[in-house]
């Protein structure tokens, strides 16, 4: 963000040709690691998924089961027709964009008011509120996991109170309420980061000139506070519902054994089934929703530099 | 290895444990070098994947007594706690076979199926073990000729004696048992625990042609799968009657700790995990277990595999010798209430009364090979909601 803004602000600035040279120099060690410990592995697994079982993919090969090997030059998609034809793959997509989708929402309208209420009461309940929003940051999420599934499980506090009072609370450990409320649980603090700091960023003069000429709280929270926010809300979005959609441990620890989010779903074919093939194709299938995500957040980018132009 | 109950901590990178494994190898081949060739090599390493009960088994009871007879022997062990790290400890193995150098163990108790298929391990036969001679054929066969089985354990109904007064007895009082008490039984799921696979691979038996069991025990052929959809379709329908309507815990534990705090009545156990529960209070006095009948749950050998590449092959033939010994076996059945896998006759007279109730010859194997992962991806797809 900041290196596209930079570039953005001094597009005309001339440089000297070893300039050039040396901030290639600088920007080599980042490129050759993600190139040979992120981009190589990638290169490798998608040629393993179209069935190319030779090379740096023979140890795999070796162990796996119900492999697809190439028939063709380029390989074969008998691996990707193996996983698109099963009912269980897109039952378990769709829950997994379901659940992305509530608990981004939710935690995007939580994390909002947060910084609403920080940006325009100030008081100590609205600072006490923000800070405590960040507390899940600070525990790991196993833990976190585990509690929420404790809590929510048929011997969970809820429960055992709503019992002594004469009705029942449902029982939410196990279920999709659960993978929900631990993702909103997890995604909170970074989103409340973000937002807060876009919200405290609008000028109070901006908001006293909305108010003088006769606005409302609320209209000049929806037409001058949020559009001059809209980026980093755009951007805890996106960066929200990409962890999500990849989670493991929220949906592994707290959710049913089906439908499951593909995170899970994806490990349990990698180590359970021993069907490594099938588990790529499915790991590049989270890849692609989430890089249709990620264009958002490109987008939001490239709005935040012209803006800053 | 089935009982790899915790996948969750398999996001962990275990780096330092590979770094281990080769600083341990290359000293273990240059200590032998020296005078008398590889041959003589006098160090060993064994790859442990199980708790802690497998490794105190190993290091006050096995190695102690190999070494009465072998003193200049020095066994390691390398401890890989539940398992976590067996998907690299193989691909460790199947990389340095390929390359024809030391995995950094001899001796592996992790991943011997795989390892065997993929041609990695030592063949063994009775000429070279001869207490293999005496073990039952689905045993030997699911060591695709190279695994050698070493002990055994059984999974038990493990029910509430609270509530439940007279526990079923058979399979079919078993499923109507569960009927008739809605949301009181859980079983957790196959690729999860091995307690849960014996319920799933029960049922399935339960179901199919007796030939056709025998046959999915001593090979694999995908296409005799079919003869499982029956049993599917029982499991499914217990589904409404199963804990909170459908819910499958992940792993032995959890489904213990369901039973041990109340929240249900009934459930599959290992054998040998109950009785070390009940040593450390985990599971309370109030649970008992029995084996039911007709057909009764399955269980299994654990297997030990000796990796090809390994130099210390001499050393190792002779430690699996020793193992299956009735002095050894006798160590396992009382330090961890583990089945032996020799014969019964062969061993001391308290021990054939232990075992009177539950004969490890009888020991029901679980099905062949890959049929394994075919059946945790199979019950994923037709039992849960």
């Amino acid at each position: 963000m900041t290196a596209e803004a930079a570039t953005g602000t001094l597009p005309q600035v001339k440089r000297p040709h070893t300039g050039r040279v040396r901030g290639l120099l600088m920007a080599l060690p980042p490129i050759v690691f993600v190139v040979v410990f992120v981009g190589l592995p990638i290169v490798n697994a998608a040629l393993y998924s179209l069935g190319h079982l030779g090379g740096l993919n023979s140890t795999t090969a070796l162990i796996a089961t119900h492999q697809s090997r190439a028939t063709h030059w380029w390989g074969t998609l008998g691996a990707y027709r193996d996983v698109f034809s099963q009912d269980r793959f897109w039952r378990d997509l769709t829950v997994t964009v379901v659940i992305t989708l509530i608990s981004t929402g939710v935690t995007l309208v939580l994390a909002t008011s947060i910084a609403l209420f920080l940006r325009l009461s100030g008081s100590v309940i609205s600072k006490g509120l923000a800070a405590l929003s960040v507390v899940p940051q600070f525990i790991p999420v196993v833990i976190a996991s585990w509690a929420i599934l404790t809590f929510y499980s048929a011997t969970g506090l809820p429960r055992t109170i709503a019992a002594h009072l004469g009705f029942s609370f449902p029982i939410w450990g196990y279920t999709s309420v659960a993978v929900v409320i631990g993702s909103i649980w997890t995604s909170l603090p970074f989103a409340v980061l973000m937002i807060a700091s876009g919200v405290q960023g609008v000028p109070d003069a901006v908001i006293e000139a909305a108010r003088d000429s006769g606005a409302s709280l609320a209209r000049a929270v929806g037409t001058v506070v949020l559009p001059m926010a809209f980026v980093p809300i755009v951007i805890a979005a996106t960066f929200t519902a990409i962890g999500i959609i990849g989670s493991f441990t929220v949906p592994y620890l707290t959710g049913p054994n089906a439908p499951t989010m593909l995170g899970v779903s994806l490990t349990n074919f990698f180590q359970a089934y021993n069907q490594p093939q099938q588990s790529i194709v499915m790991a590049f299938v989270v890849f692609i929703v989430a890089a249709l995500i990620g264009a958002a957040y490109v987008w939001a980018n490239f709005r935040s530099s012209k803006d800053v132009s | 290895m089935k009982r790899r109950a915790f996948a969750a901590a398999a996001v962990a990178v275990p780096t330092s444990v590979m770094l281990s494994g080769c600083l341990k190898s290359s000293t273990s081949a240059s200590n032998g070098g020296g005078s008398s060739g590889k041959g003589a090599t006098k160090s060993l390493t064994v790859l442990l994947g199980d708790d802690t009960n497998i490794q105190d088994l190993w290091q006050n009871g096995l190695i102690p007594g190999f070494r009465k007879s072998n003193p200049d022997a020095d066994i390691k062990i390398d401890f890989d706690l539940h398992s976590e790290h067996s998907e690299q400890n193989l691909a460790k193995m199947s990389a340095a076979v390929k390359r024809n150098q030391s995995p950094g163990f001899d001796i592996t108790d992790e991943s011997v199926t795989q390892a065997a298929q993929a041609d990695l391990l030592v063949k063994q036969d009775a000429s070279k073990l001869p207490p293999l001679a005496d073990m039952p054929k689905t045993v030997i066969a699911q060591g695709y000729g190279a695994g050698v089985p070493y002990r055994a354990s059984s999974v038990l109904l493990a029910y509430n004696t609270k509530t439940v007064s007279s526990p079923p007895k058979t399979l079919a009082e078993l499923l109507a048992w569960i009927k008739a008490h809605p949301g009181k039984f859980t079983y957790c799921s196959p690729k999860s625990g091995g307690s849960g696979g014996a319920f799933a691979t029960t049922v399935l038996d339960a179901n199919m042609p007796k030939n056709i069991q025998e046959e999915m025990r001593v090979k694999y052929d995908a296409s005799l799968e079919k003869y499982w959809d029956p049993g599917f379709k029982v499991l499914r329908g217990l589904d409404p009657y199963v804990y909170q309507k459908g819910v499958y815990p992940n792993g032995n534990n959890q489904a213990l700790d369901l039973l041990a705090s109340g929240q249900i009545e009934m459930t599959p156990v290992w054998s040998d995990q109950f009785i070390t529960g009940q040593k450390n209070g985990q599971i309370p006095e109030s649970v008992k277990v029995h084996q039911i009948s007709d057909p009764s749950f399955t269980g299994g050998a654990n297997y030990l595999g000796l990796v090809k590449t390994s130099p210390a092959i001499d050393l190792a033939q002779k430690l699996f010798t020793y193992i299956l010994s009735p002095e050894a076996q006798t160590l396992i059945a009382t330090q961890i209430a583990g089945y032996p896998v020799i014969p019964l006759s062969k061993m001391p007279e308290s021990i054939q009364k232990k075992f009177a109730d539950a004969d490890p010859s009888d020991l029901r194997e679980n099905f062949f090979g890959d049929f394994g992962t075919d059946l945790n991806n199979l019950w994923d797809q037709k039992v849960p909601r």
